[in-house]
């Protein structure tokens, strides 16, 4: 009998679980899913102030840390969307503060080309964005993300050249 | 043509002769009249197979990147303009040292579309020639040791041309007809890799597309994997593309390649002043930067 009970318990939880994640899930598929790839220097360290100093802000955002935007390669890009997300962030730190000297001015001339090119086969350019967020700046990390995912909210729901069928 | 072509084979003679060079890559007559192949040489005595025409369409300079071709050290080159600015890349991107290669560059009045020639077309003239030769600066090649002038006049360039039109159009289109276009385009791709393997830059020993560890780019012929290697290939090209148009040429879908190798040429010259393969001492445009380049697009 008691069994029953702690089994009957169990059910209930999981079907509540349950009901409550597929509608969680539901929800997940409305909210557009952005991912910022960001620099382990300072845009990354902006983005931890702004957790530290409880600053809120959109929950769309995933954040993916590399050791300087030079290494983002323009295929993580392409990678994401493929993946499914609506947009894409590229951060770092300011022109002049790279901690690497000059990666962040390498990967401007390379995005400066690359959103030319996706722009020109076909994909919206408003998905992608790009910031010079510096370490010290939380209040600009969150004001940049919250303006990024209205944004992308707005945007009709396109395919692109990118996505399966 | 035939004062050309003598000239051409006395250079060449000499070179080999002189051991100057071990190897001269030039063209030789196919087996159609109208279409002319790729001929080594190492003989001085085989000379006389060379020759130079308007069907010359193939860059030859695809070959400098061949370990076959490399391993003979100094090699002879017989280029057009527009071909041997991939040369220039080359040694640019060191690839290829200035000293181990003899630059024969014949002027070139133009090359006739090969789909045209096989038809039957043997006549060089606006309506006959690619679109590259229309807006050709290179009739002599920027860089040579030896030069065989050509004896044909010019061809006339009547009216308003506009090559690679359906550029400016695409750049009106919106983005959602331009993705519409561009699918529709790279559909076709059967991921044979003929543009890398005609593409004189596409030098890499192992290509993005064979790295598997992550596999960034899908082998397999649909429209993610088809789209993310047209991409990727033309990024790889941007600011490096010196026009020669063999991707296209060799695409047996017909895929218009040039259309984004000429966008991405034309935007890198906006955006930073620079032309592919016109100086050997200049940085290739991704190898440096200013502290002052476009910004616009950063928040």
């Amino acid at each position: 009998m008691e069994n029953n009970i702690v089994e009957d318990v169990q059910n209930a939880r999981d079907e509540k679980e349950y009901s409550a994640g597929s509608a969680k899930g539901e929800d997940k598929d409305k909210e557009p899913r952005i991912i910022a790839f960001v620099c382990n220097w300072c845009t990354y360290n902006g983005a931890d102030l702004a957790g530290t100093s409880r600053m809120k802000y959109a929950e769309n955002v995933r954040v993916i840390k590399l050791p300087c935007t030079g290494r983002i390669d323009p295929l993580f890009v392409v990678e994401a969307f493929k993946k499914g997300a609506k947009g894409v962030l590229v951060s770092g730190c300011h022109p002049g503060d790279c901690h690497y000297t000059s990666g962040n001015y390498h990967s401007r001339r390379k995005y400066t080309a690359f959103r030319d090119l996706l722009s020109y086969l076909g994909v919206d350019i408003n998905r992608v964005e790009f910031s010079w967020i510096s370490a010290s700046e939380g209040n600009k990390w969150v004001s940049v993300i919250n303006e990024f995912t209205n944004k992308i909210k707005l945007l009709p729901d396109n395919s692109d050249i990118f996505s399966k069928k | 043509m035939e004062k050309m072509n003598d000239k051409l084979q006395k250079t060449a003679k000499e070179l080999l002769e002189n051991k100057e060079v071990n190897l001269i890559i030039g063209f030789t007559k196919g087996s159609n009249p109208l279409r002319m192949r790729s001929v080594f040489i190492t003989d001085p005595d085989d000379v006389s197979k060379l020759s130079f025409n308007a069907h010359c369409v193939q860059d030859l300079a695809v070959f400098l990147k061949k370990p076959e071709v490399k391993k003979f050290g100094k090699v002879g080159l017989i280029v057009k303009g527009c071909d041997e600015k991939a040369v220039n890349t080359l040694i640019q991107e060191y690839q290829l040292s200035r000293d181990n290669i003899k630059i024969i560059g014949v002027e070139c009045r133009g090359v006739v579309k090969q789909n045209l020639a096989d038809k039957g077309e043997d006549s060089v003239k606006q309506s006959t020639v690619y679109d590259k030769c229309l807006v050709c600066e290179v009739h002599t090649p920027l860089l040579y040791d030896y030069l065989v002038e050509s004896d044909e006049p010019a061809f006339e360039i009547n009216g308003d041309i506009k090559p690679y039109a359906k550029i400016e159009e695409l750049d009106a289109m919106s983005v959602e007809d331009r993705n519409m276009f561009w699918q529709k385009e790279f559909e076709k791709c059967i991921k044979c890799y003929a543009c890398r393997q005609a593409c004189p830059l596409c030098y890499c020993t192992r290509c993005i597309v064979e790295k598997n560890t992550p596999q960034w780019i899908e082998t397999n012929i649909e429209e993610t994997g088809n789209a993310q290697w047209n991409m990727i290939r033309a990024y790889h090209l941007s600011g490096r593309c010196i026009g020669c148009g063999e991707c296209e040429r060799a695409c047996p879908v017909n895929i218009p390649l040039m259309l984004v190798n000429e966008k991405m040429a034309r935007d890198v010259f906006e955006k930073f002043g620079y032309k592919s393969g016109v100086d050997i001492n200049a940085k290739p445009v991704f190898g440096t930067f200013d502290a002052n380049d476009f910004n616009e697009f950063i928040k």
